[in-house]
């Protein structure tokens, strides 16, 4: 009789951490999206109501379309992205790369830009990656003063070389991608 | 006799406002078009992405929740090692296992089991994937989703599946991280030498 009680609670144990898991992992998920992802569509959704409305979708079509629908243009994005003095200030939180990235979408929606420049251009908008962050990720990973010191240097010099490397890769990567057959 | 009167009623049209009056009239009409404009995206974008989102990060966060972060400290010491043999562990395989499953920001504290020289490579290899990722797994940065997102509603429109864009990220992305690891790894040893030197 002992050990079929013992039983009975080793699985109502085991039930309750499974759906405690679950439930919890449910309550971190709305969490996110309440806290970060809402406030952010909200943001987006503004812009992209002001770009299809007025004139500036105009213009800034015309500015992107040049430069987003061929690789030296998203070329030179990238080197700009990419510049050490620039990254840092292009980084935080992602906001440019964010925007950037919904304008371009705009565009390619309305077939502006063609569709299999969508990869590249992932790329292209986002060579600034982490640049603000790096003394943070480095304390992050207990690094010791002097390999913070050494290492955001290295980070944004290395991104000036692998920023547009990483657009080229893209680009080659990007063949067949959307193709339409006509 | 009451239908009769409503026909000719709604044959009658109003002239669009002129004047000054007119002016502000088609002002405010122009402000809350550029907001409804905005509404409609947000509902499009809520209805059509948050639902799946919410269910897929419930479900990845209870995977992770599972396997234990703690599980993962192996690899980091394995990744640690000199030689070239582990070079893709160290900026393919623990990037890609850090982003996964302890999500940005805390994949850097991968970091803290490899040697001073190569953190900054590693920092940058792992930073470079918060995006790629994205695509097919939005937990490991939601805040950050609309790097991904903004392009792909383009392609939405456009009536295309988004599997072949989010996997190609995925993988040039890893390629990438990979390479910034490396020339990343050789810029800090160079720097670093420099240093000891003048020191």
């Amino acid at each position: 009789m002992e050990g079929f009680t013992a039983l009975i609670v080793k699985i109502g144990r085991g039930v309750g951490g499974v759906v405690g898991t679950l439930y919890q992992a449910g309550r971190d998920s709305v969490d996110t999206v309440i806290r970060n992802v809402i406030p952010f569509m909200a943001f987006i959704s503004f812009i992209i109501g002001l770009i299809l409305t007025t004139g500036v979708g105009d213009w800034i079509a015309k500015g992107l379309k040049g430069s987003a629908s061929s690789l030296p243009g998203l070329l030179l994005i990238s080197i700009v992205c990419a510049i050490p003095l620039l990254s840092p200030l292009l980084g935080p939180g992602a906001v440019i790369a964010q925007i950037v990235g919904t304008l371009l979408g705009v565009e390619i929606g309305k077939g502006n830009i063609p569709a299999q420049y969508s990869l590249p251009a992932l790329f292209a908008i986002n060579p600034q990656v982490g640049c603000d962050f790096i003394p943070v990720g480095l304390a992050l990973g207990e690094a010791e003063p002097e390999t913070v010191e050494i290492g955001v240097p290295a980070v944004l010099f290395s991104r000036v070389i692998t920023g547009p490397l990483s657009v080229v890769i893209a680009y080659f990567a990007s063949f067949g991608l959307y193709h339409t057959s006509k | 006799m009451f239908l009769n009167h409503l026909i000719t009623l709604s044959a009658v049209t109003v002239d669009k406002p002129t004047g000054f009056l007119g002016a502000l009239a088609t002002g405010a009409e122009d402000f809350i078009k550029v907001f409804n404009k905005g509404g409609s995206v947000l509902l499009s974008l809520m209805g059509g992405i948050l639902p799946t989102l919410i269910v897929l990060l419930t479900a990845v966060n209870a995977l992770v929740r599972i396997i234990g972060a703690e599980r993962i400290e192996n690899l980091g010491k394995a990744a640690s090692r000199p030689g070239i043999q582990w070079y893709p562990v160290r900026y393919i395989i623990l990037p890609f296992v850090a982003v996964f499953v302890l999500t940005n920001p805390m994949a850097y504290t991968m970091g803290r089991f490899l040697p001073e020289r190569f953190k900054p490579a590693f920092y940058d290899s792992a930073v470079s994937f918060v995006h790629p990722i994205l695509g097919i797994f939005p937990h490991a940065n939601p805040g950050e989703l609309f790097v991904y997102l903004g392009i792909a509603t383009g392609i939405k429109e456009l009536g295309y599946g988004l599997g072949d864009l989010a996997i190609r990220y995925l993988l040039v992305g890893l390629v990438v991280i990979f390479i910034r690891g490396i020339v990343t790894e050789r810029i800090t040893a160079r720097m670093m030498a420099k240093s000891e030197r003048s020191a």
